[in-house]
């Protein structure tokens, strides 16, 4: 259930991976093989608490090169579906309490496909700065359109001789 | 350029109306803080924050002193979506990689 994809600020990655949705489902419940994909070498992923209901505690913590490890992700399941579904957001922590510093929710699915699971991540962020932003300057068709316009101005102006 | 600090510049009114008053072009500080109804020392800080953040550029001529409008910081923001992304291909390239290599030692054993 995804309502009205904001295309300045949502992104989805989908894949086919050639992997049954069970392996893919273990390899994202299960904490020792979630370290070992989540994120990128030579950083080190440390689940420290993976609480798989709604409201249930995401908590990592990384190390970056040798380094002591440090909080990295604090975030709030919203739905765990077996095989299908999880949700989750960094707008609430363990127990649905409010985040000092939201940022996402994302939605991930598996479903089946005839070369293995069509698996998807939709990632929706906060930002209103931006779109304050975009509001105030008086354009209407995105962030995107935004920066260019101003870019354009701002060259304009450059190119004129002094 | 931390982008905590170049979105923190833009969440408010008086920093974004700079923001595009210099997209038309550079202005004095007297001509900028002019539709303010703002103490000068308070406006400063406006100015202050964005200059810090990288989104304007300050020089004094004489007495004058002039900003201009940073347009890297522009494509900074721009950047920001593009980014993410990255992280979560990234993300689900590992996924598929552990997942694949996962099913190939359950056939080996």
């Amino acid at each position: 259930m995804i309502r009205s994809p904001n295309p300045d600020l949502d992104l989805t990655i989908s894949r086919v991976i050639k992997a049954p949705r069970s392996t893919i489902w273990n390899a994202w419940t299960d904490p020792r093989s979630f370290e070992q994909w989540w994120v990128p070498a030579p950083a080190k992923c440390k689940v420290t608490e993976m609480e798989l209901s709604p409201g249930g505690a995401l908590l990592t913590e990384i190390s970056e090169n040798g380094g002591d490890f440090a909080p990295h992700m604090n975030a709030c399941f919203l739905a765990v579906d077996a095989l299908e579904r999880i949700v989750f957001t960094t707008c609430l922590t363990g127990g649905w309490r409010p985040a000092e510093q939201p940022f996402i929710t994302a939605i991930i699915s598996l479903k089946d496909h005839p070369d293995g699971t069509d698996y998807a991540a939709h990632v929706m962020h906060k930002s209103n700065a931006d779109r304050n932003m975009h509001i105030d300057l008086g354009f209407s068709d995105g962030w995107g359109t935004v920066i260019e316009q101003l870019a354009k101005l701002v060259e304009k102006r450059a190119q004129r001789p002094a | 350029m931390p982008l905590d600090g170049i979105f923190q510049a833009l969440a408010d009114p008086t920093r974004r109306a700079v923001l595009g008053r210099l997209g038309t072009g550079p202005a004095s500080i007297s001509e900028l803080a002019k539709p303010f109804d703002m103490a000068l020392p308070s406006f400063m800080k406006h100015i202050h924050f964005l200059e810090e953040n990288g989104w304007i550029r300050t020089q004094k001529l004489g007495r004058v002193r002039t900003c201009v409008i940073e347009r890297k910081q522009f494509a900074a923001v721009e950047a920001w979506l593009a980014e993410q992304r990255a992280v979560w291909e990234g993300r689900t390239d590992r996924l598929e990689r552990f997942v694949t290599n996962v099913q190939k030692e359950e056939r080996s054993k």
